[in-house]
């Protein structure tokens, strides 16, 4: 018999896995633009690439982690279509987003 | 021992550009005999992956400003400007996916016909960007070989 659902996990991440790779594009952005943002994360580990990385992959874990256990433990519920469309949309779109900047402004 | 580091971080994203293509064909074709393959190869991904960011972020951080160095005063400054700029903040992207796939990748893919079609969208993911990091990184060597040429 066919089960299409998706897992707790595997929603929970999906989304997080979308708003890490926003998240990533927008603090390029961010600290491309403003050299205090670019100091404090030079700052906080001794090299902006660090910081940046830390963040993005605790960002993906932590949001993760709690969407999973949103609703008592039950999880985010998002259609197939939504996730499956969200995801691929939106790694493409942080993608375009980072060449797109270093390619018109920096 | 620079060199050394440089060509593992580029051999490990190889691998695991690989491992996730063997992903992809074993997910269209997901069954019952290779189900147990393509989860341990949906882990080896993120492993391989993990280890060579580790090594090209050590490289990138230590060693890597003395190449940087060469190409903006060569005749490629857009090695370093434009490719590496994205190279460092997309390859992220790539490691989350990784990350990821495991996590898609432990779902009956026989039965669930979303867990599968996400599958194949993660690993395709991986390994178009993947290709795009191994493009970049040519780039960046092409611009420190186009500096020291130029000197």
């Amino acid at each position: 018999m066919e089960n299409s659902r998706f897992s707790n996990n595997a929603t929970a991440f999906g989304i997080s896995l979308v708003v890490a790779s926003i998240a990533n594009a927008l603090l390029v952005a961010a600290k491309e633009k403003s050299p205090k943002v670019l100091a404090f994360m030079k700052g906080l580990t001794g090299h902006h690439w660090i910081t940046h990385c830390t963040v993005i992959v605790l960002l993906f874990v932590i949001f993760g982690w709690v969407l999973s256990r949103a609703n008592g433990g039950k999880g985010i519920h998002v259609t197939p279509a939504t996730l499956i469309g969200t995801i691929v949309g939106g790694v493409i779109l942080s993608a375009i987003v980072i060449v797109g900047f270093y390619l018109i402004v920096g | 021992m620079k060199e050394i580091l440089l060509m593992t971080h580029v051999m490990l994203g190889v691998l695991s550009i690989l491992a996730s293509l063997w992903v992809f064909v074993d997910a269209l074709n997901a069954s019952e005999v290779n189900l147990a393959r393509i989860r341990l190869l949906s882990r080896f991904v993120p492993v391989v992956m993990t280890v060579g960011f580790l090594i090209a972020g050590y490289w990138y951080v230590n060693l890597y400003p003395a190449d940087k160095a060469i190409i903006l005063k060569g005749p490629w400054p857009f090695a370093h400007d434009f490719f590496m700029e994205t190279k460092e903040h997309l390859v992220l992207m790539l490691l989350l996916l990784t990350a990821y796939l495991p996590i898609v990748a432990s779902a009956d893919l026989v039965l669930n016909r979303n867990a599968r079609k996400l599958t194949l969208c993660v690993s395709a993911l991986i390994v178009l960007t993947g290709l795009v990091m191994e493009g970049e990184g040519g780039v960046i060597s092409m611009g420190v070989r186009m500096g020291l040429l130029a000197h």
